[in-house]
């Protein structure tokens, strides 16, 4: 592999191995594991349930240490960094999306997106603009004063969506984003990843069986037992507007 | 920045109010008990306290002033020999037997000087009570101890056999091992049947005419072989004396500090456990701020802020309901003692122990570990 011909991925997995100690048994859940993710698309994980899918996306975004092979991540290897350097990397270069959306009960929209802003070190006023923009791009900005009880689930997970871009990370990670959600917001949903990649070349991986998710998807791997099967590549796609399943 | 601490706070209150209703019960508990257990052993020293006098000349090593045996009569004269002493006046106590129609009990009986500036208990007698004393057999008693006495005012009783009429009553005057009864010098001695005070009183008790130099005076009076034995003390160091005799010598004090340490730690024990229940239910979501790269350290204030304002909710409500409480114990005649710094030091335990609580579950955030959200 010569280092010049190869393009420059901004996540890659290199025969990365990782396995759970339950009481005396263990299980390996990735086995020698390797991944290209191309930047500024919308990359798709899919497979059975319990392959592995979420534990990849959890260690590639350093949430989660390999025990064999390595993680890079917009250049960094993942295993070199301190617990505080890793949270100090997501905190300027990752955004996440669960399947569960994480808000806080007593914020409204808005406080929610500039809630990581503060910690991000932006002053306040910059906060506002930028998480009311995010907002806007969600579709959000007439609900920013709402607190999550108010809002649908489908409101509530573009909330999490804008609150994950607004800090324009590089890497966005999305582990079962359409699973909560009903046919039309799952679409929603989709569509603003696949927005999001397109328009902030932000590289996006997301985890799900979705198979709406995959249609739109630009590359799907395929997953079982803790490998990767198959990759599709495939043309981006248009966008679809008000597409359902 | 909007403080996440204390907006959750406030919109999920009902999350918290466990915790809240928890320190501020532990704060209550330990207030109150040390308030009562401070009022029950400052009855110990009522006599001191309630007294003007600054020295007290008692047989020597007299642990508490209720365990006092009698001293020289002679001895007045070398006391009002000093310079300094401007008033000296004899102070008798005696145990003894009271009957009644309708009850019986043990009181203390103490015979002072009933002129109207006179020392003992002026603190507790309003002169024109104290000056009734001069008529012979009457005595006062507190007015919360009437009906242990079977009393009402202006009726008789027998102490030790004699009669006495109750005069009047007050306030403050409570005892810790009996009941006080206070009668003129006159008729203490005329009640004291075993004839103990033959000798002398049990105490006398001076007034100094520089009120700052009572520890010299104290030093320079004592002990003279000649006037037979006796020992000084300011009354300040006899109050102190007193107290800690009931507090550590009677094994009630034991008792007492055993309750404190138990409050305490069933206190701690209870607002940790609804603090940390409390933090908990947030543990998702900010393991969710941690995935988006917030650190565990910033997320550990966020907790000690929450513990923070529990903690000081929970005192407010226990200041308002102890002062209430307080209030209600002093108008029953209870006896509550309560000083600022004891105040202070319930609420900085009460503030420390939410703040553990706090720190215990700052712990719990470590399995707030983003990668379970990815399940
Ligand atoms: N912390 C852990 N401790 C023990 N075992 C674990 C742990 N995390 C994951 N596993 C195991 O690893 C395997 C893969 O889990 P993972 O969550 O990655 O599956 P998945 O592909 O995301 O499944 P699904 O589609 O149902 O979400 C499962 O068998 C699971 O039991
Ligand atoms: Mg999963």
């Amino acid at each position: 592999m010569t280092s010049a011909a190869t393009p420059t991925y901004p996540l890659r997995a290199l025969n990365v191995s990782k396995s759970f100690l339950v009481g005396r048994i263990r299980t390996q859940v990735l086995t020698d594991l390797s991944l290209d993710v191309e930047a500024g698309r919308l990359t798709l994980i899919a497979g059975p349930s319990g392959c592995g899918k979420s534990t990849l996306l959890a260690i590639l975004s350093g949430l989660l240490r390999v025990e064999a092979g390595a993680v890079q991540a917009l250049g960094k290897d993942l295993a070199e960094l301190s617990r505080h350097e890793l949270e100090r990397f997501r905190l300027s270069h990752t955004g996440f999306i669960f399947q569960e959306f994480g808000l806080f009960p007593a914020l409204t929209a808005l406080e929610q997106v500039e809630l990581p802003l503060h910690y991000l070190g932006m002053s306040r006023a910059s906060a506002r603009v930028r998480a009311e923009q995010s907002l806007e791009e969600v579709g959000m900005a007439t609900r920013s004063r709402l607190r999550p009880s108010e809002l649908s689930g489908g409101e509530k997970q573009r909330v999490a969506i804008a609150r994950a871009i607004a800090k324009e990370p590089a890497l966005l990670f999305a582990d079962e984003p359409t699973s909560a959600l009903d046919a039309a917001n799952g679409a929603l949903v989709i569509d603003l990843l696949h927005r999001i990649a397109r328009s902030h070349g932000t590289t996006v991986l997301c985890v799900s069986h979705d198979p709406r998710v995959i249609s739109h998807a630009d590359r799907v791997f395929q997953m079982e037992d803790g490998r990767i099967l198959e990759s599709h590549p495939r043309p981006p796609t248009p966008i679809l507007k008000g597409h359902t399943a | 920045m909007t403080s996440l601490a204390l907006k959750t706070l406030i919109y999920e209150w009902r999350r918290f109010l466990p915790a809240v209703l928890a320190v501020g019960f532990a704060c209550l508990l330990q207030l109150l008990q040390i308030a009562f257990v401070l009022g029950i052993f400052s009855s110990a020293s009522v006599y001191i306290t309630g007294s003007t006098a600054q020295l007290w000349i008692g047989y020597p090593g007299t642990q508490s002033v209720n365990v006092g045996r009698p001293v020289h009569e002679e001895l007045r004269s070398r006391l009002a020999m000093d310079p300094q002493v401007q008033r000296v006046e004899p102070f008798l106590w005696l145990d003894a037997d009271w009957r009644s129609a309708r009850g019986g009990a043990s009181v203390i009986v103490s015979g002072i000087d009933e002129r109207p500036n006179g020392l003992m208990f002026a603190h507790v007698l309003p002169a024109e009570l104290r000056a009734q004393l001069t008529v012979p057999d009457t005595v006062i008693v507190d007015r919360a101890d009437l009906s242990k006495l079977g009393v009402n005012v202006g009726e008789w009783a027998t102490i030790n056999g004699e009669r006495v009429r109750i005069i009047g009553v007050t306030q403050g005057l409570r005892a810790l091992g009996g009941v006080n009864v206070v009668a003129s010098l006159q008729t203490a001695r005329h009640l004291d049947a075993g004839g103990s005070t033959s000798i002398g009183p049990t105490y006398f008790v001076a007034q100094l005419r520089g009120p700052d130099n009572a520890e010299a005076v104290a030093r320079r009076l004592c002990c003279q072989a000649s006037f037979g034995p006796y020992e000084v003390w300011t009354a300040k160091a006899f109050a102190r004396r007193s107290e800690l005799y009931w507090l550590l010598d009677t094994g009630a004090g034991a008792g007492v500090m055993f309750l404190a340490v138990i409050v305490f730690a069933a206190g701690a024990a209870i607002s940790s456990q609804a603090l940390m229940a409390a933090v908990g239910g947030s543990l998702r979501e900010y393991a969710t701020l941690n995935a988006l790269g917030v650190g565990i350290a910033s997320l550990r204030w966020v907790v000690l802020e929450q513990a923070l304002w529990v903690g000081a909710a929970g005192l407010l409500g226990a200041a308002a309901l102890g002062g209430a409480l307080l209030l209600l114990a002093r108008s029953q005649d209870v006896p509550v003692v309560l000083d600022i710094w004891v105040t202070l030091l319930c609420m900085g335990v009460a503030l420390g122990v939410a703040v553990v609580s706090g720190l215990a579950a700052v712990q719990s955030l470590r399995r707030a570990d983003p990668a379970t959200l990815l399940r």
